[in-house]
């Protein structure tokens, strides 16, 4: 019996150590989440100096602002206000009642009304797959609107989607208002424009927690889809402030590849892969974490500039027309 | 029931079956199907710095067979699992599910005391993956765990009687040493991983980076042909590289069902029986 109560005492202190906590019971102590997203802010964000943010600055100002009794809603309102400092649209604070945002897409002209597009130009006659809608316009210009990077591709639907288009004499790829998605997706998209394997960029993440914590930028190329069919005509791509992250990315990779001309406004930015974190409380927390430069090691968190800018006018509005769409077609029939 | 034992005799058959050994000796294959339900902790930061805890599964197939060379003094021991955990964070709001599996394959060596006490000690090799999932998460979505190594193994045996019932008391543990385990960088998302970058992911293990320890306490009651075993299973890993901290741990009940198997292939009538075990 000696040796077996040897084995239950060892056993007991293994189950002891399993059972002990180092977290705190008061998970929703206003003060303790603030902290914790601070800190979590603080360790993971990867943009601090590219946007010159004093981040122990903006903790002073906000920590003051606690108060003991203040409820979930205002302390959400608080931590959604400091994480607006960041001017970030990847960065969100996520509760049960709301997300914090910071979508700078809703501070300028949209650009895009899809349906001024589907009934003007499309006339309500268009293909649909793999959400990509696509059509040749009246002009012989092909056009294909993919409203979201979320939306896999698959790659015999754009084997389709391309044997409709090559007839045509250009082709206009519309990602306004794309807000985003897998970055696989843009892949999928674009080495169907790539005749060889081509740098499109680098790719970085953080090491530790401090701010300048960075690995090696990594490139990153894209091959031809092999045994696909590739479209090499002029390319028209269109963007608006709503073709943000993925699309962000898919308009920079574009605009570097010859033969293509990027028409609209400024992308939307977003070009740092948000991860997601948690505080005690329960709430997400989402945040750029890994920088994507551009085959150039600039970064594009503030956005893509077109090649040519164009915005909407209210007179094409009144009569109906697309003044992007306008601008894109004409570049592509007078080529 | 009966399904049970033929499954069982099946499963140890391809192990009874590779001896080469003395040709007198029958070395029975002590087998068990063993099912843990208990509690999880885990704790991984890549995913989030909070420690969810929840419902621990394991299913377990362990094999313990006396060596064909010197069979009274070596012991070797197979065992392979999968287990599941379902663990909630504090707020009680979010759920993250991992799901893991390998196996251990230890040999050991054993000392006989009075009162039939049997300590085995020994060396193993493991193998151990799987993931945690935590679908709320954007890039960081899964937390791939790789782990591959060598390390040392132990046992206690000791038999006992519950009144007229033959009850074996059993404590199995073992420790990984040396090896080498797979992690991502601190922030470094699969994108960056599936675009090409992989260096860094494979690190060596030690116990410096990462510990692990595996603890097993059973009663295995001998109801004739059939053992059942009612027992406690402890496990912890804990691992530290790339600022990245995980700390996986459960505390479970072991219910198994198991017993005695001999290769049916067998000719001749052995002149003496050594059990790994019993």
């Amino acid at each position: 019996m000696r040796y077996i109560s040897v084995i239950v005492a060892v056993l007991v202190l293994a189950i002891l150590d399993v059972s002990c906590s180092d977290e705190s019971k008061d998970h929703n102590a206003a003060q303790e989440n603030f902290d914790a997203l601070w800190r979590i802010i603080d360790e993971h964000y990867c943009f601090f100096d590219h946007k010159d943010v004093n981040w122990d600055e903006v903790r002073q100002r906000y920590r003051s602002k606690i108060a003991p009794d203040m409820t979930s809603r205002e302390l959400f309102d608080l931590c959604g206000d400091m994480l607006k400092e960041l001017c970030d649209g990847h960065t969100n604070l996520i509760a049960a009642h709301d997300v914090s945002r910071y979508w700078i897409w809703e501070k300028y002209p949209k650009n895009y009304d899809d349906r001024l597009v589907d009934e003007h130009y499309l006339n309500f006659d268009y293909k649909r797959s793999s959400g990509i809608k696509y059509q040749i316009l009246q002009d012989n210009i092909g056009y294909m609107y993919y409203g979201s990077f979320s939306n896999g591709i698959g790659k015999g639907n754009l084997d389709i989607i391309f044997a409709y288009l090559a007839t045509a004499d250009g082709l206009i790829i519309d990602v306004r208002s794309n807000g985003g998605g897998l970055l696989t997706n843009v892949h999928t998209l674009v080495e169907r424009f790539v005749e060889e394997r081509t740098l499109v960029g680098y790719i970085s993440h953080k090491t530790g927690p401090g701010h300048n914590d960075f690995s090696e930028p990594y490139p990153y190329y894209i091959e031809p889809s092999a045994s696909h069919i590739h479209y090499l005509k002029p390319v028209v791509v269109l963007c608006n402030r709503g073709s943000f992250s993925a699309t962000n990315n898919f308009v920079s990779i574009m605009k570097s590849l010859p033969g293509v001309t990027v028409v609209g406004d400024v992308t939307g930015g977003g070009c740092g892969l948000p991860f997601t974190s948690e505080m005690p409380n329960g709430w997400n927390v989402r945040f750029s974490a890994s920088p994507i430069y551009d085959r150039d090691m600039n970064l594009t968190e503030f956005g893509v500039e077109p090649d040519i800018r164009v915005d909407q006018t209210d007179a094409d509005t009144q009569r109906h027309h697309d003044t992007l769409l306008d601008t894109a077609i004409t570049l592509l029939t007078t080529h | 029931m009966a399904a049970v034992v033929a499954a069982m005799a099946f499963c140890s058959l391809p192990l009874a079956a590779q001896d080469s050994g003395e040709d007198d000796v029958a070395r029975p294959v002590d087998a068990m199907f063993s099912l843990d339900v208990g509690q999880a902790r885990v704790k991984d930061t890549y995913l989030t710095p909070i420690t969810y805890s929840g419902t621990h599964l394991r299913l377990e197939y362990s094999a313990m067979q006396a060596t064909g060379f010197s069979p009274e003094k070596w012991v070797r021991h197979l065992e392979v699992g999968a287990e599941y955990d379902n663990v909630e964070n504090l707020a009680h709001n979010n759920t993250m599910h991992s799901v893991m599996a390998g196996g251990r394959w230890s040999l050991m060596r054993r000392w006989r005391f009075d009162r039939g006490l049997q300590l085995m000690a020994g060396g193993m090799v493991t193998a151990r993956g799987g993931a945690i999932y935590n679908g709320s998460n954007s890039n960081n979505i899964c937390s791939v765990k790789v782990h591959a190594g060598v390390g040392v193994a132990g046992a206690a045996v000791l038999p006992v009687h519950m009144g007229r019932l033959p009850v074996t008391l059993s404590w199995q543990v073992n420790i990984p040493v040396v090896g080498a385990f797979y992690s991502p960088d601190y922030d470094e998302s699969y994108y960056e991983i599936y675009v090409g970058n992989h260096s860094g992911l494979v690190h060596p293990a030690w116990w410096g980076n990462r510990f692990e320890a595996n603890s097993m306490l059973g009663a295995d009651l001998h109801l004739g042909n059939t053992i059942l075993r009612v027992g406690y299973r402890l496990h912890q890993e804990s691992s530290h590289i790339n600022n990245l901290d995980t700390r996986l741990s459960s505390h479970s009940l072991v219910l198994g069902l198991g017993g005695e198997f001999l290769n049916v292939g067998r000719r001749g009538t052995p002149s003496r029986t050594v059990s790994a075990m019993y």
